[in-house]
């Protein structure tokens, strides 16, 4: 234990050896013969994520890139603790921000308020609640009408806007990124971009998985390049990211 | 301290969802039954003459049956249309069945007010052994709460156990003695009410609301039972499964 704690004292992030395989369901109509006389299991073992092994020092940022379907979403939900690893371990040494993805966490039924609510109540707070549905209401820039009405009322760009500015709310050393600055009009972009920027400029860590490898190369200092489930290279962020586009 | 803070904020949101846009509310709880006792009374009165109080014979069965449908039927769907907060949100799962419970909790403690000012006109007694209503409602929940981790872990990966359990629930309402006398059953059919969980549960509440007779503790020890394994083989099942819903759903 002593030593596990030295080695992990300047590193962020650690994952070692990790491998995460999910159920694939092969239940359906055409199946109910192989059902019925058991030949075969009605669920597979499908591997996401095998022998994954990196690690992050403090104040670093990390660009994941891969092709649709590569395992990136996956990792990132293994590094923020929501899903448990089969094989292999995983520590952080510090806080993360709910992770940010389209619509993350919102319930449409509910009201722009209700979903603040519920959703810092959820994420845990670190500070007082009026005072970061305040900051949530700035930062997002919708009216107070707007997040009086259900959230199945609002466009793709308005539910962006409520959903980066609630991941926002806490103070973490770690925020997660997956693929989110697509949408929201210029305007929002550009302040969320630059939101970004100001956080690793106060020493935060970034993990950011885009499609876009000019913007990876602008934020991060390194860069991991993930192909079925397997990292087929790291390191310095020029690098996978020129990989990454020989790829297409 | 922060688990109570996320229970609550889960549960009230099940809350505001359930009653979303609708008239009376929670009254709802309470009116769900007494429309159903009108049915039965209309259909079935002249039957169970035999029955003394027979609206408050029914009405005590029918708030607890409403309780385990109601939790049951809104729980079977409770993970898989919670997808958007799994995969989003650190956090122990168990309290998303949990939130329901609560809130469902919540909606039958405000149909029991409702249920003990009503009941006064239809010869309810008041006494002090209306207190023992509080254990029979926590050996409930436990039974109920079991029953709600099976079926919300299954219906991930088989999503036929929402569509068979919400089929067979009628049948399972009219094979418990709640609108008709136990007494009324033909002897060679008794072994279907024997093996009914919730049998004994429904005739334990009666025990407090209707009869004024002897208590037992042989009831109470059944349902103790009962609860105790409901609830063991839901917590093995749902840990076992747990891992798994994110692949699903």
């Amino acid at each position: 234990m002593q030593q596990y704690k030295m080695e992990m004292n300047d590193k962020l992030i650690l994952v070692e050896n990790l491998a995460l395989s999910y159920w694939h369901n092969n239940v359906g109509v055409h199946s109910v013969k192989d059902l019925l006389t058991l030949r075969k299991n009605p669920f597979t073992l499908k591997p996401i994520l095998h022998d994954v092994s990196f690690e992050l020092d403090k104040g670093q940022s990390l660009g994941i890139l891969g092709r649709n379907g590569s395992g990136k979403s996956t990792l990132l939900r293994a590094i923020a603790g929501i899903i448990k690893p089969q094989k292999g371990r995983v520590v952080v040494n510090g806080s993360i921000a709910p992770i940010l993805a389209i619509g993350a966490g919102l319930e449409l039924e509910l009201t722009g308020f209700e979903n603040i609510k519920l959703l810092l109540a959820l994420y845990g707070q670190s500070k007082n609640m009026a005072e970061q549905i305040n900051d949530i209401c700035i930062f997002s820039e919708l009216s107070h009408e707007v997040l009086n009405m259900a959230a199945k009322c609002y466009s793709a760009g308005m539910l962006a806007r409520l959903a980066f500015s609630i991941s926002l709310a806490n103070d973490c050393d770690i925020l997660i990124i997956d693929e989110v600055l697509a949408v929201g009009d210029k305007g929002f972009q550009e302040k969320c971009v630059q939101k970004i920027y100001e956080l690793k400029s106060l020493g935060k860590t970034i993990i950011f998985v885009s499609h876009f490898p000019d913007e990876v190369e602008k934020l991060c200092d390194k860069a991991l390049l993930l192909e079925n489930g397997t990292i087929i290279n790291q390191g310095n962020v020029n690098t996978i990211c020129n990989q990454y586009r020989q790829l297409f | 301290m922060q688990i109570i803070a996320r229970l609550y904020a889960l549960s009230k949101r099940n809350v505001i969802l359930r009653y979303k846009n609708s008239l009376v509310g929670f009254l709802w709880g309470f009116i769900k039954p007494l429309i159903y006792l009108l049915i039965f009374i209309v259909i079935f009165s002249a039957q169970f003459i035999t029955v003394s109080n027979y609206v408050l014979y029914v009405t005590s069965g029918l708030i607890f049956w409403f309780f385990f449908s109601n939790l049951t039927a809104q729980s079977v769907q409770n993970i898989i249309s919670s997808a958007g907060l799994i995969k989003a949100v650190r956090m122990p799962l168990i309290l998303l069945p949990l939130s329901e419970l609560l809130s469902e909790l919540f909606n039958f403690l405000l149909t029991l007010m409702v249920y003990f000012v009503v009941m006064y006109w239809f010869g309810m007694q008041y006494s002090a052994r209306l207190f023992l209503l509080l254990p029979c409602i926590v050996l409930f929940s436990c039974f109920s709460f079991g029953i709600t981790l099976v079926l919300s872990s299954v219906n991930v990966f088989l999503r036929d156990v929402g569509i068979l359990w919400n089929t067979i629930q009628p049948a399972l309402f009219y094979l418990t003695p709640i609108a008709y006398p136990a007494s009324m059953i033909p002897e060679r059919f008794v072994f279907i009410i024997r093996y009914n969980p919730i049998y004994y549960f429904i005739q334990l509440v009666r025990t407090v609301l209707y009869e004024s007779s002897a208590l037992s503790w042989t009831i109470w020890i059944q349902c103790a039972t009962l609860a105790m394994l409901s609830l063991s083989v839901g917590l093995f099942l749902f840990h076992k499964l747990k891992n798994q819903f994110i692949a699903a759903i």
